[in-house]
């Protein structure tokens, strides 16, 4: 009922985490599927500060999603600037940079099954109330439910087309893995940790990094083994 | 009491198979057993619907048992059947006054030796899942509390079972997902190292990893993966016949 709601007044993709963050009244929304070799994939995040929350989680490795992917229960730090005892040394700061000042993670589950996470994020400090709390939970809920019934019936090892409608993959940072493996003449693993640590040092989103390798303005160049801007008189 | 304790610690070893090792066979198979222990019958036995509808015989604590089961089946005949049909129980039924209601089953029943019977719908929620059928080689009436007792069991059995269906699914969605999702990332990998290989945008490259899939007979993801690993170098790749002279 939710998602009819929310594909009626939001027909464009993403209405998934649009719900999540409306629903629990929060500043923006994340959902991350973790496949079968931990490999991280965004579903969909509902504005620009929420996805770059979620590149910086896949590039780090580190941050409320990544763990929740793995827990029982939110994973919260409701003011990232003072951070308690819980610390992302990378993406603390970082996330802060982006907008965000309280960050909670919530696992996506059906009972045992992990399907990924929902994260959630405010620009201003302070803990979620008890009904945020409990609606991000069956938020939570509803996600894994509604992914999962999106897939089925999908022929084997394709993703549904009404779950490709429904989320906003973006695949530009596999595409340009692949583009700078062939540059660096170095496997595609090696080119992915490649294009995070560059995405890092230059202090842009992963994604940013990958849409320049795709559209041809970085390239690695193999002589000097460094990133460089590509000119604009070759081909 | 000792049968009390027996009860509930059935209820509980029911309710806890809630989880991944669930045998729906060796579960329904103990609460065969555990009704002739703790009720007043002698034979007790489950049938659940498949996918398709259409009944099937699971778990009995006899042989005898087991034979009744499978010809009500067969001949779609008997209380067993009816409970499932209605979803109401039956209950306290002399098999001597039933023949002409269950002409092929009751002579049978009869024969080997039993006088009454109960068959217990497994429902929840209006969706009834199969029956539990408890038979008695005495005549007389199954007392109250049993009744209940057996319903008791019969419900928390049925809940069990529909959260394993649940999970079984869920657990297979995942891993298709988990699956689709990895190939597509192989995929789009080969695509960028074909773009860049073979100086071709992402659409050309996709085409040429498709074309090249279906003129040796490959999947697509096993194609992308031999680029990706590097058994293919993307300049080997069929050209499509549009493509040519591009």
């Amino acid at each position: 009922m939710l998602l009819a709601r929310s594909q009626r007044e939001n027909p464009r993709g993403g209405s998934l985490c649009a719900v999540a963050a409306e629903f629990t009244e929060l500043s923006g929304a994340g959902i991350v599927l973790v496949s079968a070799d931990q490999n991280f994939t965004s579903l969909c995040t509902s504005n620009h500060v929420a996805r770059e929350l979620m590149d910086l989680e896949i590039s780090l490795g580190e941050g409320p999603s990544v763990e929740a992917c793995a827990a029982d229960f939110v994973i919260d730090e409701p003011d990232l600037a003072n951070p308690g005892e819980r610390q992302w040394l990378a993406y603390g700061p970082s996330a802060t940079d982006a907008g965000a000042q309280a960050v909670f993670g919530f696992p996506v589950r059906i009972g045992g099954i992990r399907l990924g996470a929902l994260c959630l994020y405010r620009g201003a400090p302070g803990e979620l109330t008890a009904t945020q709390l409990s609606d991000a939970y069956l938020m939570a809920s509803v996600i894994g439910r509604a992914v999962l019934s999106m897939q089925a019936g999908a022929p084997s090892d394709t993703l549904a087309a009404e779950l490709e409608r429904e989320a906003t993959f973006d695949f530009s940072v596999h595409q340009a893995a692949g583009m700078v493996a062939v540059q660096g003449s170095m496997s595609v693993g090696s080119a992915l940790v490649s294009l995070r640590a560059h995405a890092f040092a230059l202090n842009v989103a992963l994604s940013e990094l990958a849409q320049r390798v795709v559209t041809r303005q970085t390239a690695f160049d193999p002589t000097s083994r460094s990133w460089v801007k590509v000119q604009e008189t070759e081909s | 009491m000792p049968r009390e304790s027996l009860l509930i610690s059935t209820l509980v070893e029911l309710a806890d198979n809630l989880v991944d090792e669930f045998d729906v066979i060796d579960v329904l198979t103990m609460l065969t057993h555990r009704c002739v222990e703790t009720i007043d019958v002698d034979a007790a036995g489950v049938m659940l619907s498949s996918p398709g509808g259409e009944l099937q015989f699971i778990a009995s604590s006899s042989e005898e048992m087991r034979l009744l089961e499978l010809l009500q089946i067969q001949v779609d005949e008997g209380p067993c059947v009816e409970c499932f049909r209605d979803g109401n129980a039956i209950v306290n039924r002399a098999l001597t006054d039933h023949i002409e209601r269950w002409p092929r089953f009751s002579p049978r029943a009869i024969a080997l030796g039993f006088r009454s019977v109960h068959c217990l719908p497994m429902r929840l929620r209006g969706r009834t899942i199969g029956a539990l059928n408890l038979f008695r080689t005495e005549a007389g009436t199954l007392n109250e509390e049993d009744v209940i007792a057996a319903q008791g069991l019969a419900d928390v059995a049925t809940i069990a079972i529909l959260q394993h269906r649940i999970s079984l699914d869920a657990k297979t969605l995942n891993f298709q997902l988990s699956n689709a999702l990895n190939s597509r990332i192989i995929i789009e990998q080969a695509k960028g190292m074909v773009s860049q290989a073979t100086h071709c945008d992402m659409n050309q490259a996709f085409a040429r990893l498709r074309n090249h899939a279906r003129n040796h007979n490959l999947g697509l993801t096993t194609v992308a993966t031999m680029v990706v690993e590097g058994a293919l170098e993307g300049t080997d790749l069929d050209i499509p016949k549009e493509a040519k002279g591009h």
